[in-house]
């Protein structure tokens, strides 16, 4: 079976990016005489990336290190291409999204060195902003009838929130407090990147009940995150 | 609290602005507006920051999906694709090869109608290496024959041991997709199930095993080389 030996430490970045790095191997080289190759025996396992390895490939990306700007896109297209899906609701128009954002990462990487954000939020968040700007530019016009179609995603329940785990436990903790629709609504306008006016159709009240609703909820969060 | 206090983003005051930006509330002219500010004033990019910080934990919400293999294809022509060159145009080289190529295009025009009919079949190639390693292989993924096939470049296997050949997608752990066949080149039949994640895009690697293969089902020895699957 695979067994740490020793400490690990990411490989470099050289020759074949993005399949090697993500084997990590122990700092214990050994030879042994199977020939020309070193031995990682029982030492060889494979692990995600952490948080500071992200960071480092942000860094690198910002110094225009492609072999790193690939290892990226790698680790983290998945979970912004599924925040593009969520807010796009369109696999073409998440797709050219997607594309445009890792665009951005490339030219203001740098940016990441100011933001208190974590590598991976920050990542989401330029997805996040650039889907529901590309939303806002398409349906203004729609809203009406995207509204009354959908239905509210549900709450979710103690296990969701239980497996979410950690600082998510913590804002559904926060979301809850809140009253049921608003904390609804409060999700929906995360998730899904929807405008007061599509949230003031889908819950049936004039836009600016709908902006006062948020707007203490948002005060209201952050008083219960603070807390 | 009376409506017409609650009417322009700006009786909310900098700190709700920003707020309802990251929650993404704001019609298209807000949002320009906001992002405007985040460029030219520091003081409200922290309060959006802050803001983010607090909300960023829904976002674990959003499931993983992998993008197809061409989403990144078109980002690297965007980002790293020479343009031409200025001297292209008085190059003789280039006008004897657009004179060649409009001679093979006429004949493909005339030709096409007695050829079979073109297939959408992707065919993908990888340059398996790695640094400490002098085992090197050509793979090439047709996806009509269903096949990989390899062409054994360097490295010999030391006596005892197989190479095993694993596919790997995303973040997931490798997949085997068995033993190299010793031979200085291999064909290696795939799976419908492994062949649908191949099309996707995926890393290849080969890792020295005992003989026979991994008995884990995962690699147990060194990588010895790997190399991303690129369209051809």
């Amino acid at each position: 079976m695979l067994k740490k030996v020793g400490y690990c430490s990411s490989m470099e970045a050289h020759g074949a990016p993005g399949a090697k790095e993500r084997f990590r191997r122990c700092n214990t080289l050994q030879w042994n005489n199977l020939g020309q190759l070193p031995n990682f025996g029982n030492c060889l396992i494979w692990q995600p990336m952490t948080p500071q390895d992200i960071s480092n490939l942000i860094v690198r990306t910002s110094m225009k290190d492609r072999a790193a700007f690939d290892l990226l896109y790698r680790q983290t297209s998945a979970k912004l291409f599924g925040a593009c899906l969520r807010v796009l609701k369109d696999r073409g128009e998440a797709e050219e999204a997607l594309q445009e954002v890792f665009v951005k990462i490339w030219t203001k990487a740098d940016r990441f060195a100011v933001s208190e954000l974590s590598p991976i939020s920050w990542l989401v968040a330029i997805a996040r902003n650039h889907a529901i700007d590309r939303i806002r530019a398409r349906r203004e016009p729609a809203a009406y009838i995207d509204a009354a179609l959908e239905v509210a995603d549900p709450a979710p329940g103690p296990e969701a929130a239980a497996v979410a785990g950690g600082e998510s436990e913590r804002i559904y903790r926060c979301l809850d407090e809140l009253e049921k629709d608003r904390a609804a609504a409060v999700r929906g306008a995360y998730l899904k990147g929807e405008s007061y006016a599509e949230l003031a159709v889908r819950h049936d009240v004039p836009l600016n009940t709908m902006r006062t609703w948020l707007r203490r909820s948002l005060l209201k969060l952050r008083e219960c995150l603070e807390r | 609290m009376t409506l017409a206090q609650d009417d322009g983003p700006e009786s909310g005051g900098d700190d709700l602005f920003a707020a309802e930006y990251v929650l993404g509330v704001l019609a298209a002219d807000e949002r320009e507006i906001a992002s405007r500010r985040i460029e030219a004033d520091a003081a409200f990019a922290r309060l959006v920051d802050a803001w983010e910080v607090r909300l960023s934990p829904m976002a674990d919400a959003y499931p993983e999906t992998e993008p197809p293999i061409r989403v990144k294809e078109a980002i690297d022509r965007r980002l790293f694709v020479a343009e031409p060159r200025a001297g292209l145009w008085s190059s003789l080289a280039f006008w004897r090869g657009l004179a060649a190529a409009s001679v093979a295009a006429l004949a493909i025009t005339i030709a096409a109608p007695y050829l079979n009919p073109p297939v959408e079949q992707p065919r993908l190639i990888a340059s398996l290496s790695a640094g400490g390693s002098d085992v090197r292989y050509l793979a090439v993924y047709d996806a009509a024959r269903r096949e990989v096939g390899l062409s054994h470049v360097s490295g010999e296997r030391a006596a005892g041991k197989d190479f095993e050949l694993w596919m790997i997608v995303g973040k997931n752990p490798p997949v085997s997709m068995g033993v190299i066949p010793a031979g200085q080149t291999a064909h290696m039949t795939i799976s419908p199930a492994v062949q649908e994640k191949l099309a996707q895009g995926a890393v290849l690697a080969v890792s020295l095993e005992p003989a026979g293969g991994s008995p884990t089902g995962q690699p147990t020895g060194p990588v010895v080389a790997a190399g991303d699957l690129k369209s051809i």
